[in-house]
């Protein structure tokens, strides 16, 4: 299904506003905060907007294309929505627009907001572009640069810790970076300079050694910003060091990005049928059923409660590299839309973390005991969100798990459902002991220990966001059948993979 | 039966009659519980009848569907939402489960307005029962298995609000229970459900197709999915919730959930052996298809068994009312199974099994619920719950009495109460299925029936006889009179219906059964020869009399021998089991992380370490470098002594400028120095000068030896360190040239008594002994091989040598030898610079000029050094390329 792509200046629009609200923001600053706000959140709700569209526009079955750049005189860097961008650029730009208007509650009187925001906005602009990209190129120029780029937002409260944190990130990310630099150049020495295509670019009679070279190379590469296990190291420590709206991004879509980028060079790089005559999947289906379990085990005994929450995304993550190293059709639909499910799950999650950080100064699990009654919208939040975490239906975390099932009885592994509901078994054991505490424990924090807290429930700029992220959890598990709800796109753009 | 007709009974049911009832059903209370809060904040009493009148509408619905049902055989609804769509089919099985669940509901709700009385969060109780409701229909009203498991699943979710309502510590510690077992059933259930899927299956509550998929997958398919709806069912040995959980929850809330939620379980459970695991309804019954199906329904009949048994058991240890219903609640869902399982295990002879199960079911929910409200109403009355405490209430709560005895005589059999009748059919069934294929341990399983009866019968004369009859065992007070009227109406509604199902039980044989099982195409008319011959027949009432005979003898016998109060090691129970899996999965959980965290530790530990270590060795080695560079390869006094040596310059020559200074303002303050002053100062100077000088002389002569020795910085250490020993000299020097100058003035010779006076100083100081130290071995050899360097290098020719040889003619070759040994002199002779003779005192005032021409020396070094690796390297090359 080789659509003919119609040309469309949206999708560099979509990633240009941003850039310019990037450039714009230390001036604007200066003429006053509100004025900064509302540049901020008029692009990144136009954006959003414009992100809609084109998934709507992927959902009828139409492909956008422009051309941005050109590099030499064979590539050009090339911007190209699928039905899969389309999908992923949606949740991204929605996701960020809920963090922002989250930040703008939760970063009050903290230092620097200028490059806050700047950073902000201007990985908006790279993730985008990420999502859109049209070829391996393009794909790595934003992956790099979103990769690097979020340092400063990693390290924004220059503690010791954030800063520890942030060696950590850049030396993960840059490690693995390189790796796909080289995966792509080797892509380019074995198959030329081609677009992504369906069915992968690469031909079967490559050198295999080559091929398992350069495969091996895609996937630790992405694998680290993936956070497959052994490769997951930064995860942990660079959630609780980041501001909470920026988690909740981290956790909800750059994490989510290496997935991306395994997904792309599966389907599109090798192609299904290059991959299952490699026979590298089952290796790679046993590392992310490794760590869906390993993580999950890890989590249990976290007592940060940003820290547990990086360990679930370590493990809930993984889930979509162990549905895309099926190849099946079902199994690609539940990782594409789990990438979506999940990502305003745990970023409401973050962003309840950041409310109890705020309104309670609580930052470990055990300080949540009674925290429902102070703020009972947040816990409600906190705990529809958990449950859909664990994939209580019919909240969106079911969907995934459910076509992901289906994909394990397609491809005939029913044995991995023990992976699939293991996991599932293991959020329950490490997320709703919280919730029970929250709900039924009586406070331990008195009111005079509260110092930053003032122990209500937060403004609506905070509360709104995450309102909105729990709705759609709601709402993608009960609506997931309804025409342009991201079970048909990740329908479609699977479809097109295995074309 | 004949063919032709079951065919077209088929055709028939596939038929799906359209009807929005069912779906209307369930989403109806739950759209109305939303409304409870807001009403219930202001109108407490508004609420009441709210909630009454939802039920009550529920209640009509349900029964509304008789008719559709009694007309279409099978009615659906559809809702398009989740996955694909959600599907309601309502056959006559799931119009029996809605009817007696909204009707009990109705019962329940009705006595809860009195007794919620007493508890606190009337809205939270009130919209979590309306939330279960509906989930509870969505259950047996699904028409495939993913909404089934959605309901399900919400169901069991929801309901620990119930649990938990009186939020007491035990009612936390029963919740928790209950929760965990709930969504580890919810995972089993879902694992199941994908296996379905796995077999071939399309999701609908139909005959998974034969053929597909091995023994082991349909196994495992079968065991998850009774497992999951086991555990909401209080199956053994799943049930450990079960008699920890409906105790806690208010009165009313435990009918409800002994009364008809584990109900729920029963319909999966009845639903996975007589629905998924049966074959296809074909024109030919076929014996052979009905394999796994048998053997599943005997799997499922001695769980029963076991169920039922056990469940008894533990319930005449009980002391607490509620927890002894609660293990009874365990012990009839084990008559269910068994006739369930008896089902499945006859197949196609199935039916007074399917029949005996289901009416059970609704008996059950009958008369637990009454039973459960009937001890709510004596708990609002007396706040006792205890057996052994209260007593000869039938005196004080009359109507309460007959409606608990009405109850009483369900549950244990009693003719023309409703329990007799179910009890004779899974009775018939289970004496069927031993009969079927002579199994001899089915044989044991009727014996075990017979016994579990008993067992029943004895604990509700023990419920009976001390709770009602017998004398007071507490003081009661005015406030203990019989429940107040909604109470009493509740049970009334319940106590009927028990009475009316013992009646006449065609009602339900008639109207559901048969119908529904001549839709599955099994044969319903053993059922007609049971109403007609069976019922109250002389065999069903002897085994009432049996089982009352052992209830009267087991109850005598253990009150007198206090066997009702034994209690079993907790190893014993699978509780205790339970708990210890739990815990061990947290602890190997804990264990991991802190594996985990350690592995983390010691590497990055080892990365550190390591780290540092190579810095030390690489520092260490870039030392010995130097120290080689600088003694070996530049020839002893190297630049670095040469820097120490001009250090040592700095200082004594400092401290030689002093003592002259010294000595001339002593001078000029001790003398007389009106006659010839500028002259004798003079002399005073030069005196001084010369002496220090010659001091400074000998002290330098001292420090050369320790270069040579390759001790010179540890000599300039001590040297800094004996500073104010030097300075002592200044004085003896001072006076001597202030007593010669006149001497000198006068042009005398004064050279012996310079001479003395510095002997006498040096031999006093003994410098060498203050700068001395034992020298290392290691440096020695340095130098004596800095020395052979020395030597080698004279003994290459020299330039004026090379030239007579070029003079005399020689080839090509010979002149690139001739100019690489020049080279290689070159470069020798850059490393060994001179032994440095020191620059004259007098031209070096300054220390940085000092520092700048060790450094101009140092580049100077490295530049030939690198001259002489590029020669080196060049000669490896012509050397390589010769050979």
């Amino acid at each position: 299904m080789e659509t003919e792509a119609t040309r469309s200046i949206l999708p560099l629009l979509a990633f240009a506003l941003p850039l310019v609200a990037a450039v714009l923001t230390a001036p604007v600053q200066r003429v006053s905060e509100r004025a900064r706000a509302a540049l901020l959140l008029v692009v990144a709700a136009s954006v959003a907007v414009m992100t809609l569209v084109l998934a709507a526009g992927a959902a009828g079955g139409s492909v956008y294309d422009t051309y941005i750049l050109q590099l030499t005189p064979q590539i050009w860097m090339y911007l190209r929505v699928d039905a899969a961008g389309a999908l992923f650029g949606a949740t991204v730009a929605v996701l960020w627009l809920l963090a922002l208007v989250y930040s703008l509650g939760y970063m009050r009187g903290e230092h620097r907001l200028g490059r806050y925001y700047g950073f902000f906005i201007l990985c908006l602009a790279w993730t985008l572009g990420l999502a859109y990209a049209g070829n391996l190129l393009t794909f790595l120029i934003f992956y790099e640069l979103f990769s690097i780029l979020t340092y400063p937002l990693v390290v924004h409260e220059e503690t010791p810790q954030a800063m520890a944190a942030g060696t950590k990130y850049i030396v993960y990310i840059l490690v693995g970076g390189t790796l796909v630099l080289l995966a792509i150049v080797l892509t380019f020495f074995s198959a030329g300079v081609q677009t992504f295509a369906a069915g992968g670019i690469l031909s079967s009679e490559t050198d295999p050694a080559m091929l398992q070279a350069i495969f091996w190379c895609f996937l630790v590469g992405f694998g680290v910003k993936a956070a497959l296990v052994p490769l997951h190291g930064w995860v942990p420590d660079a959630h609780p060091a980041a501001p909470a709206p920026f988690s909740a991004v981290l956790s909800g879509v750059m994490v989510a990005a290496g997935s991306f980028g395994i997904i792309r060079t599966v389907f599109q790089v090798f192609g299904p049928s290059l991959l299952a005559a490699m026979g590298v999947m089952p290796y790679v289906t046993g590392v992310a059923g490794f760590t869906v379990l390993f993580a999950a085990a890890l989590a249990v005994n976290q007592d940060n409660l940003k820290r547990r929450l990086a360990y679930s995304t370590i493990s809930q993550m993984a889930y979509v590299v162990l549905a895309v190293s099926l190849l099946g059709l079902e199994s690609t639909v539940g990782a594409l839309v789990h990438i979506t499910n999940h990502a305003f799950m745990k970023g409401g999650l973050f962003l309840c973390a950041g409310l109890f950080i705020r309104r309670l100064g609580a930052y470990n699990v055990r300080q949540l005991d009674g925290a429902a009654r102070r703020m009972p919208i947040t816990a409600a939040c906190f705990t529809i969100a958990c449950l859909g975490m664990i994939g209580t239906p019919p909240l969106s975390g079911f969907t995934s798990k459910w076509y992901l099932g289906l994909g394990m009885l397609e491809t005939d592994r029913p044995w991995l459902l023990a992976v699939l509901l293991g996991g599932a078994l293991m959020a329950a054991i490490y997320l709703l002991p919280i919730v029970y505490r929250m709900y039924f424990r009586e406070p331990v924090i008195t009111p005079e220990d509260l110092t930053v807290a003032e122990g209500r429930e937060a403004p609506a700029t905070m509360l709104g966001p995450l309102v909105v992220a729990t709705a759609l959890t709601v709402l993608l598990g009960i609506g997931a059948s309804l025409p342009g709800m991201p079970v048909e796109l990740a329908r479609l753009a699977a479809e097109a993979f295995f074309h | 039966m004949d063919v032709g007709h079951t065919a077209h009974v088929v055709a028939e049911v596939a038929h799906l009659a359209s009807s929005p009832l069912p779906a209307a059903l369930v989403l109806g209370p739950l759209v109305a519980s939303a409304l409870v809060r807001p009403i219930g904040k202001r109108w407490p009493g508004m609420r009441n009848a709210y909630v009454v009148v939802v039920t009550a509408l529920t209640l009509l619905g349900a029964v509304g569907l008789i008719p559709l049902v009694a007309e279409h055989h099978r009615i659906q609804s559809i809702v398009p939402a989740l996955l694909d769509e959600l599907t309601f089919t309502v056959d006559s099985f799931s119009m029996l489960f809605a009817i007696f669940t909204s009707f009990v509901w109705f019962a329940a709700t009705l006595h809860s307005l009195d007794y919620l009385k007493h508890e606190k969060k009337h809205d939270r109780y009130h919209t979590t029962t309306l939330v279960v409701l509906a989930a509870n229909l969505g259950v047996v009203l699904a028409g495939d298995l993913v909404t089934l498991y959605l309901f399900f699943e919400a169901l069991g979710l929801v309901a620990f609000l119930l649990v938990i309502h009186t939020e007491t510590d035990d009612a936390k510690k029963a919740a928790g229970k209950y929760f965990w077992m709930t969504v580890i059933g919810g995972f089993a259930l879902v694992g199941g459900i994908f296996l379905t899927f796995a077999l071939g299956g399309s999701g609908a509550l139909e005959p998974l197709p034969a053929g597909h998929g091995d023994e082991v997958l349909r196994w495992a398919a079968a065991i998850l999915l009774i497992i999951g709806f086991g555990v909401k069912a209080g199956m053994v040995p799943v049930h450990v919730w079960l008699p920890d959980a409906h105790p806690v929850a208010p009165a009313p809330a435990s009918a409800l959930l002994s009364g008809v939620m584990i109900k729920a379980g029963a319909y999966g459970i009845f639903r996975v052996v007589t629905a998924l695991f049966r074959p296809e309804v074909a024109e030919h019954v076929e014996e052979g298809l009905w394999h796994f199906s048998e053997q599943l329904g005997l799997v499922v009949l001695w769980i029963g068994i076991a169920t039922m048994f056990i469940g008894v058991f533990l319930a005449l240890q009980q002391s607490n009312a509620k927890r002894m219903l609660a293990y009874h609640s365990v012990s009839q869902m084990g008559f269910i199974l068994a006739g369930i399982g008896a089902a499945g295990y006859l197949g196609a002879h199935g039916a007074m099994g399917v029949a005996g199960g289901l009416y059970h079911v609704v008996n059950h929910a009958l008369f637990k619920a009454c039973l459960f409200l009937g001890v709510g109403a004596v708990y609002f009355r007396t706040h006792s719950l205890d057996l052994y405490h209260t007593g000869g209430l039938w005196k004080k709560m009359p109507i309460t009495f007959v409606f608990m005895c009405v109850a009483a005589a369900g549950i244990t059999g009693v003719p023309l109460f409703n329990g007799f009748v179910s009890k004779c059919l899974i009775h018939h069934a289970i004496v069927e299925a031993w009969e079927y294929h002579e199994l001899a341990s089915l044989g044991i399983a009727e014996k075990i029936y017979i016994v579990t009866c008993g067992g029943t019968a004895c604990s509700f004369i023990k419920l009976i006889g001390l709770m009602f009859l017998g004398k007071p065992k507490m003081e009661y007070g005015p406030e203990v009179k019989d429940a107040p009227p909604r109470m009493l109406l509740g049970m009334g509604m319940l106590a009927t219906a028990i009475i009316a199902l013992g009646w006449f039980p065609q009602l339900l044989i008639k109207g559901v059964f048969q119908p529904g099982l001549h839709a599955w195409g099994l044969h319903g008319d053993i059922l007609d020869h049971y109403l007609e011959h069976s019922f109250l027949s002389g065999p069903d009432l002897m085994s009432v009399v049996t089982a009352f005979a052992l209830g009267f003898a087991f109850f005598f016998v253990g009150m007198k021998y206090h066997l009702f109060h034994l209690h079993a090691p907790q190893y014993f129970s699978i509780d205790w089991w339970y708990r210890q899996a739990a815990r061990g999965l947290v602890t190997l959980c804990v264990g991991i992380d802190r594996t985990y965290e350690a592995v983390r530790g010691g590497t990055s530990r080892v990365l550190r370490v390591s780290r540092s270590t190579y810095r030390t060795a690489a520092e260490r080695l870039g030392r010995q470098w130097r120290l080689v560079t600088t003694t070996l390869l530049t020839g002893a006094p190297g630049a670095r002594d040469q820097h120490l040596m001009q250090e040592a310059y700095l200082v004594l020559e400092r401290e030689r400028q002093d003592t002259v200074r010294m000595a001339v303002v002593y001078a000029s303050t001790h003398a007389d120095l009106d006659e010839a002053d500028g002259t004798r100062l003079d002399a005073v100077r030069e005196i001084a000068a010369y002496i220090a000088g010659r001091m400074m002389h000998e002290r330098m002569g001292v420090l050369g030896d320790a270069m040579r020795r390759g001790n010179l910085e540890h000599a300039l250490a001590l040297l800094a360190a004996v500073g104010p020993t030097l300075a002592e000299a200044r004085r003896p020097i001072a006076e001597a040239a202030h007593a010669l100058a006149p001497r000198r003035e006068r042009g005398e010779s004064i050279t012996r008594e310079v001479g003395a006076i510095v002997n006498s100083l040096l031999s006093g100081e003994r410098f060498d002994l203050l700068v001395a130290e034992r020298v290392p071995a290691s440096k020695i050899t340095l130098g004596h091989a800095a020395d052979g360097l020395g030597r080698a290098r004279r003994a290459l020719p020299n330039a004026s040598d090379l030239s007579e040889v070029h003079a005399r003619g020689v080839s090509r070759l010979e002149n690139v030898a001739a100019w690489a040994v020049e080279l290689l002199r070159l470069a020798v002779s850059g490393f060994s610079q001179e032994r440095s003779g020191l620059l004259p005192g007098h031209q070096l005032q300054e220390e940085t000029v000092i520092q700048t021409r060790l450094r101009i020396q140092r580049y100077a070094r490295d530049i030939s050094a690198n001259v002489a690796i590029v020669f080196v390297v060049l000669l490896l090359f012509a050397a390589a390329l010769a050979v």
